[in-house]
């Protein structure tokens, strides 16, 4: 984009100042010129600021004459008067013109004086231009040498003077565009400093700025004169990050608060938003870790615990007493353990689903050794995954302590680098593609090598001493959660990411991430090896359909292509380099390095590499077996029974053509970007175009991810993170090669809801979950699919096209009815409400949605949460809310918290939140449905004592992916839309709702407000549970009688409750019981 | 000294003399219920109906009364507080004006605490009480501590506005530094009534429970719409009682349940001698100077055996000296609380069937055990002394005598014959 002023590239542009430091006013004075300059060279001001800012004084000051003249003139002719009135209007109409802007730049001004002032070193400014800060158009970096006295005064000195003229006329030589862009763009002020503690309140924390690779920032360093010249940039970089390190910093926005900072954004077009920005990583450590209740029966450390019968099996199960949903819910398991097959299991959360399987299956292996032998556990987060090992040991210690240490059992958790090394270089890079870059640069097989000649190269420690460990690096028995394996790691000093990934083929039971299983690029790794005599469990499984839609699309963006051209430049680099001949290499080595090679090593760099690989490919053993061990880490995007076992074919099999057929392929994308209109079609039409357009063939493309793994490997480039573009390149060419059905290739020219924005996108999108997860059904006998909502039960089945042996749906028993499910139809007038889309946006519908929001916040202590439809209704709604003053109203009663799109601050919202709702001050959090909150975090007990689902959570149902996924749907699966938007959206919701009742003890309402779940085809699929408590007299509410029920049932729920169930009904089984029942009634009824 | 060197013998004596008062109230009492019984059959011929109807709810009433005391009196010996400094904490904020209790909360719960504090009193004699207010955001207090009924009551029921936001934390702070001042043997007390749904704090709310737990305050809180989380987390951590009011009655229940002592704390378990004093009454016409007002009086009164200051009503603490002044019967009838009378077995009508072991008449108030038409009534008998008691006499024994007539009169019988 910006070429012209991006052509200096990493390289700064110095300015060197005449001072001797550069002060605060004149960081200040600096900023604020080349704010204005950026601002009138991107024509988003009429003229200069100066002039601006002239012209509204000018303006103002004849207004007050005017108005002055006005009243004096009163006994005059009605002549001048008259034009005295016209000359006052125009003059008032070119002030409120210019007024909302003047404010705008006045506030950025009193903002950064504030932070200047306040904050005392600031190491860069960066002023970022775009429609958001992560997606920029432009960015221009200022960097201020250190060491500044902070002088008093903001006064505009000589200095700055000829400091700011002198950028700007940088600034032009250099060519910062003149263009302009239609549509909203903004400009943000970012401000990096090392923040202290005792900063204003206003300036809140913000994560680091990182923007997208595509645009490349101009960059201007200010210089003094007194500053040693000869610091280069790195070193500049290194200081500071270590200076970092030992101040803890923090990310700053500064605005009125960030609260209303979303308004603001949406009311302005040209609106000049300050965020100030230092940053941190201390903060997110310092999140509070809420301890949630546990969801199981009345546990007592010691005392009896439960052994019982379940047909053949003795099952032990680590509590005193056991639900009875939880016994037919093993029951089930087990006849699906019998039958070798795949089961389908809903029961609602709060039941003790995790322990209950556990406690299961590994009784089952107890009792039948042989088969199955292994438990794969697949979770969706690593905060599951912990909790579904502490169960585990706990389940573990008691069958020791009942069986001795026969029944010990290996169990260990398994997840990325990030979250298992414990090399303290390593770890903290800061992303997950960073971490596996920088391990792979220390522990791949050829710096290896090189380590061995060159002590002076890094390795890893830990990985050297698991290596020496070889077989003997082995996990004695026992249960491993991840701290666990950290810790058995440093105090051994083995690498416990590769031990635990070695293994993982010996464990009994692993307990991993959704993606090791279904996403075959990493599958291929992980999960090559595992038995078929293996039960595989997926907990809280009602999205595995997105899932395994996931693992197998693709997008490709702009961005993505122009990274892939630069990857491609770098191998070509690499290829020459490699060619050139022996004698030279060792020459340029030894001169440059100063390293005299041995004669071996040579001849494994030289060309001699390539030729060798070009052989082992001629031979056809490019598969990974063939190729070093431990350097596998890229593996086929396609399932493996797809991927033909053959030799790579003739016209790649050279590095030079690859490399040229893939720059002919990306050429070819980046001119299907191009296009104005959207595109559709399928991968065999895609693939033909190719084929006629560039000349690649389908079989080339099917090879491009093998051949271009290979060829990494010959290059020997570790610095993986950097070649992701080219990867997803040549994912995308080999899906399409592979696969002709159920996938579709979309090129959108721009995003629908900013059309003037050109993001050109192409999308390849799979629409049939069952294939990702076909292998899975095939290669492991077992596979029990169980969630919370999983209904309509029988739709699974059809959407991942498997035959479930057992498909089962529990109701939870309760001692009280202690979920209290509504449909509110009507708002307190009797008109109805709805998000449907004629009706959402109607002023009533809102009123009522705020009124039944301000009531409910009167009556229902501690936490409410609210789901809304999508982020743009949220913002909409909360709006007009915020205008009617409702919004005042409610933060009489409770605090409002907001979600947005931003991880860090929705995690400091949900942070402040809980407090809110600890000290009893209570708290209202705006969620959305399918966002991050409603996927993954509970609002149990007090923090949830009320869910409002506002509106039915239909996707977005103009999306092309999602009317090909329904197209697809109806073809193959014969699935009508109406029946899957249905579907989606309900499960959605009950999703949302699920969030507030973790654990029989706990009691929470949920408020359908749309007078679209009365109806029965929308109420039917909610899972049964919630059902089951929904009374008919519920269905069809309004504002004041939810009020009334609710305060009925809050009085009702605050009494004190037998937890066994002693009166009537009984929930808790103990032992004798159960004997009881089993003897007595082989059917349980349910 | 020479008044400690009295102090039990004096007080064992008031004890049995209490006693004799008791048996003559106990004559009083069913009286009037009999009279009440007569009316009925006067009006026989007319209301039939409503008859019976009226003494079937009598009579379950009376039973759950005396289900929920055989509840509650089951565990037989547990070492109480009888000295107790109570803080009444009555939140008049926003929420404390809404209509969902007839007429408004606050004057429901006016109504109930001005109950309450004469219903304390009777059980805790040598107990103190103190009110304070939420309101506004802030805490006030009302009165002070002191062992008047009519001075609290009269004080709360002039104040009866509501306004603003409540501040759990304001209140917390102001009864923790008021209790703090409290000797050491008092056991530290407090009973919010809260109306609102959330509290609005200065500062951290967590560290002041914290504070009210280390200086052992009880904090006990009734509710009146629904469960507060932080209200939970207070009686939980300094060992209090947390519950909700359903309607007026409920709200009732729940307050009245504060009235008997609650169980000591382990740390006040340890037996210590507190020195009391026990003042005469003052002859009458003759005019003082009281300490507790600060004005001439004339007659009532009574005299710090210490000091000799004039105080105007017991139990109190002497304004001069610092004693702690109490009358007898103010100990003796805290003293039930220790030993409580074991409860009463129903007597089922299988063992009544033997006509020569049929009781005819309740030893209590003599009154024929019979129905009319010679059926057997419910009826009661001490395991002690194997008596029977009608269920009236049952409850007026076990709330409020406390002492078992058949075992009194059976005891007094046994010296004559010895």
């Amino acid at each position: 984009m910006d070429e012209s002023g991006g052509s200096s590239d990493i390289e700064y542009t110095n300015i060197d100042a005449a001072a001797d430091a550069i002060d605060c006013s004149t960081i200040f004075h600096l900023v604020t010129d080349i704010v204005g300059f950026i601002l009138f060279m991107h024509q988003q001001i009429p003229s200069l600021l100066q002039d601006i800012t002239l012209e509204f004084d000018g303006l103002r000051s004849e207004f007050k004459e005017l108005e002055i003249e006005l009243a004096e003139s009163e006994p005059k002719a009605p002549l001048i008067r008259r034009k005295l009135a016209a000359r006052k209007r125009e003059v008032k109409l070119g002030i409120r013109r210019l007024e909302k802007l003047m404010g705008c730049i006045s506030n950025l001004k009193a903002a950064l004086q504030l932070l200047v002032a306040e904050v005392p070193n600031i190491d860069k400014i960066s002023l970022v231009l775009g429609p958001s800060p992560l997606r920029p158009l432009h960015i221009f970096e200022l960097n201020f040498s250190n060491g500044r006295p902070f002088l008093e005064g903001f006064s505009r000195s000589k200095t700055t003077e000829t400091l700011s003229r002198k950028a700007i006329r940088m600034m032009i030589s250099k060519g910062i565009g003149s263009d302009s862009y239609p549509g909203p763009t903004k400009l943000f002020l970012l401000v990096k400093a090392p923040s202290y503690l005792n900063l204003p309140l206003h300036f809140l924390p913000k994560r680091e700025f990182r923007p997208n690779r595509k645009t490349k920032p101009f960059r201007l360093r200010f210089r003094c004169r007194t500053q040693n010249p000869e610091m280069n940039p790195q070193h500049n970089d290194f200081a500071s990050s270590v200076k970092l390190q030992h101040s803890p910093s923090t990310d700053l926005i500064c605005n009125e608060t960030a609260f209303f900072s979303l308004f603001a954004a949406a009311e302005f077009t040209n609106v000049v938003r300050v965020f100030i920005e230092l940053e941190s990583k201390e903060f997110r450590k310092s999140k509070r870790r809420h301890l949630s209740e546990k969801p199981a029966p009345a546990k007592s450390s010691d005392g009896a615990k439960m052994k019982f019968q379940i047909e053949d099996i003795t099952v032990y199960f680590p509590y005193d007493n056991i639900y009875p949903e939880q016994y037919s819910y093993m029951l089930e398991l087990k006849r699906a353990l019998d039958a070798k097959g795949h089961c389908l299991l809903e029961m609602p959360t709060g039941t003790g689903k995790t322990i209950a399987l556990l406690s299961l299956i590994t009784s089952y292996v107890l009792a039948k050794p042989s088969n199955p032998v292994k438990l794969l556990y697949c979770t969706r987060t690593v905060h599951e995954m912990e909790k579904t090992l502490a169960e585990l040991r706990f389940l573990h210690d008691f069958q020791v302590k009942e069986l001795g240490p026969s029944a010990r059992i290996l169990a260990l958790g398994l997840s990325s680098r990030k979250n298992l090394c414990v090399n303290p270089r390593v770890v903290s890079a800061e992303n997950r593609d960073s971490v596996d870059a920088a391990c792979r640069k220390l522990t791949a097989s050829w710096v290896r090598e090189t380590a061995i000649e060159n002590p002076n190269v890094p390795k890893c420690d830990f990985f050297e001493s698991y290596e020496k460990a070889a077989s003997d690096a082995v996990l004695p028995p026992g249960v491993y959660t991840l701290q666990d394996l950290r810790a058995f790691g440093k105090q051994k000093g083995w690498c416990p990411y590769f031990l635990a990934r070695r293994m993982v083929q010996f464990a009994n039971v692993v307990v991993y991430s959704y993606q090791y299983l279904l996403d075959p690029k990493v599958a291929g790794i992980i999960s090559k090896e595992m038995q078929r005599e293996t039960v595989v469990v997926f907990d809280e499984a009602h999205n595995i359909d997105n899932v395994c839609i996931e693992a197998l699309s693709v997008n490709v963006r702009t961005q993505t292509l122009d990274g892939a051209s630069r990857n491609l430049s770098r191998m070509s680099q690499e290829i020459e380099r490699l060619d050139l001949n022996l004698n030279f290499l060792s020459l340029f080595l030894h001169k440059s390095f100063g390293i005299i090679p041995p004669v071996r090593r040579l001849k494994a760099t030289d060309a001699g590499r390539l030729r060798a690989e070009y052989n082992r490919l001629v031979d056809g053993l490019a598969q990974r077996g063939d190729l070093p061990t431990g350097n596998t880490w890229l593996a086929n995007p396609a399932l493996p029974d797809d991927i033909l076992k053959e030799a790579v074919p003739g016209n790649i099999r050279r590095a030079e053509h690859f490399l040229s057929v893939l720059r002919r392929f990306v050429q070819y994308l980046k001119g299907r970007m191009q296009t104005e209109n959207v595109e559709k079609e399928g991968p065999v039409t895609f693939v033909a175009s190719i084929n006629s357009q560039v000349g690649i063939d389908q079989k080339m493309l099917k090879f491009c991810y093998d051949r271009l793994h290979s060829l990494m490997l010959t290059l020997e480039i570790t610095d993986t993170d950097e070649f992701l573009h080219i990867q997803t390149i040549c994912d995308l060419a080999t899906l399409v090669g592979t696969y002709t059905r159920g996938f579709s290739i979309i090129i959108e020219p721009f995003d629908e809801r900013m059309p003037h924005i050109p993001d050109p996108v192409l999308q390849l999108c799979c629409h049939d979950a069952s294939l990702a997860i076909k292998p899975v059904f095939e290669r492991f006998q077992s596979v029990v699919i169980t969630s919370g909502t999983l209904s309509p039960i029988d739709l699974y089945p059809r959407l991942l096209n498997f035959n479930p042996v057992v498909s089962r749906s529990f109701t939870i028993s309760l001692t009280r009815d202690c979920i209290c499910p509504m449909v509110l139809t009507r708002g307190s007038d009797q008109l109805p409400v709805s998000t449907k889309y004629d009706l959402r946006s109607d002023p009533g519908v809102e009123k009522n949605y705020g009124k039944l929001l301000l009531e409910m916040a009167s009556v229902v202590p501690d936490g409410i949460v609210c789901f809304f439809v999508s982020y743009s209704y949220m913002d909409g709604i909360v709006n007009s809310w915020h205008e009617s003053g409702i919004l005042k109203e409610i933060m009489k009663h409770k605090l409002v918290f907001i979600e947005t799109h931003d991880v860090v601050e929705t995690t400091l919202a949900l942070d402040n939140y809980r407090r809110a709702c600890d000290s009893g001050r209570g708290a209202v959090f705006f969620s959305v449905a399918r966002g991050k909150v409603a996927e993954g975090i509970d609002f149990d007990r007090h923090y949830g004592r009320l869910v409002i689902m506002f509106g039915i959570p239909f996707q977005y149902t103009l999306s092309r992916i999602l009317l090909a996924r329904l197209e697809y749907l109806r073809e193959t699966f014969q699935i009508k839309e109406g029946d899957f938007l249905t579907f989606d959206a309900l499960r959605q919701a009950a999703q949302c709702v699920g969030r507030v009742i973790r654990s029989k003890a706990d009691y929470g309402m949920m408020i359908f407000a749309d007078k679209r779940y009365s109806r029965h085809d929308k109420r039917s699929k909610l899972p049964s549970w919630i059902l089951s408590h929904l009374r008919d007299a519920h269905l069809n509410l309004s504002t004041d009688m939810a009020v009334h029920i609710a305060r009925e049932f809050l009085r009702k729920m605050a009494q004190p409750y037998d937890k066994s169930g002693a009166m009537g009904k009984r929930t808790l089984l103990s032992q004798e019981d159960l004997e009881k029942m089993v003897n007595g009634v082989e059917e349980m009824v349910f | 000294m020479n008044k400690d060197a009295n102090f039990l013998p004096e007080s064992t004596f008031k004890i049995s003399n209490e006693d004799s008062i008791c048996r003559c109230i106990a004559h009083e009492k069913p009286k009037a219920y009999s009279t009440t019984l007569g009316r009925v059959v006067l009006d026989k011929e007319e209301k039939c109906l409503t008859k019976r109807l009226n003494t079937k709810i009598v009579f379950i009433t009376q039973e759950m009364q005396r289900q929920r005391r055989l509840r509650t009196t089951t565990a037989a010996r547990i070492q109480k507080g009888l000295i107790r400094y109570l803080y009444i904490v009555i939140d008049l904020s926003r929420a404390a004006g809404e209509m969902d209790y007839k007429p408004s909360r606050m004057v429901v719960v006016a109504r109930q605490v001005e109950a309450f504090i004469r219903e304390f009193f009777d059980q805790n004699p040598l107990s103190q009480v103190g009110l304070v207010t939420l309101k506004d955001g802030v805490a006030n207090s009302l009165t002070s501590l002191g062992g008047s009924p009519e001075s609290h009551i009269k004080a709360l029921m002039g104040k009866l506005t509501s306004s603003g936001d409540a501040s759990l934390q304001n209140g917390l702070d102001l009864v923790q530094s008021l209790l703090n001042q409290v000797p050491s043997y008092g056991h530290r007390e407090v009973l919010i009534l809260y109306s609102a749904l959330s509290t609005c704090d200065p500062g951290e709310i967590i560290e002041t429970i914290q504070k009210c737990k280390a200086s052992k305050i009880r904090c006990s809180v009734i509710g009146l719409s629904a469960e507060l989380y932080i209200c939970k987390y207070l009686c939980q951590e300094t060992g209090g009682s947390y519950s909700v009011a359903l309607d007026e009655f409920h709200l009732k229940e729940l307050i009245f349940e504060h009235a008997p002592p609650p169980p000591a704390i382990a740390e006040f378990a340890v037996a210590n001698l507190i020195k009391m004093g026990f003042p005469q009454r003052a002859a009458e016409g003759v005019i003082s100077i009281c300490s507790c007002h600060k004005e001439a009086k004339v007659g009532g009164g009574y005299t710090c055996p210490r000091c000799k200051a004039r105080v105007c009503e017991l139990p109190t603490e002497c304004q001069i000296c610092g004693l702690t002044l109490v009358s007898s019967p103010h100990l003796a009838r805290s003293y039930h609380h220790l030993f409580p009378i074991t409860p009463f077995d129903d007597v089922t009508p299988s063992a009544t069937n033997n006509p020569n072991k049929l009781p005819k008449i309740c030893f209590g108030c003599q009154l024929s055990l019979l129905n009319p038409g010679n059926m057997p009534a419910p009826c009661v008998s001490c395991p002690k002394c194997e008596q029977f008691f009608c269920l009236d006499c049952d409850i007026y024994i076990h709330e409020s005598l406390h002492n078992c007539p058949g075992c009194e009169s059976f005891r007094h019988s046994k010296l004559v014959v010895a």
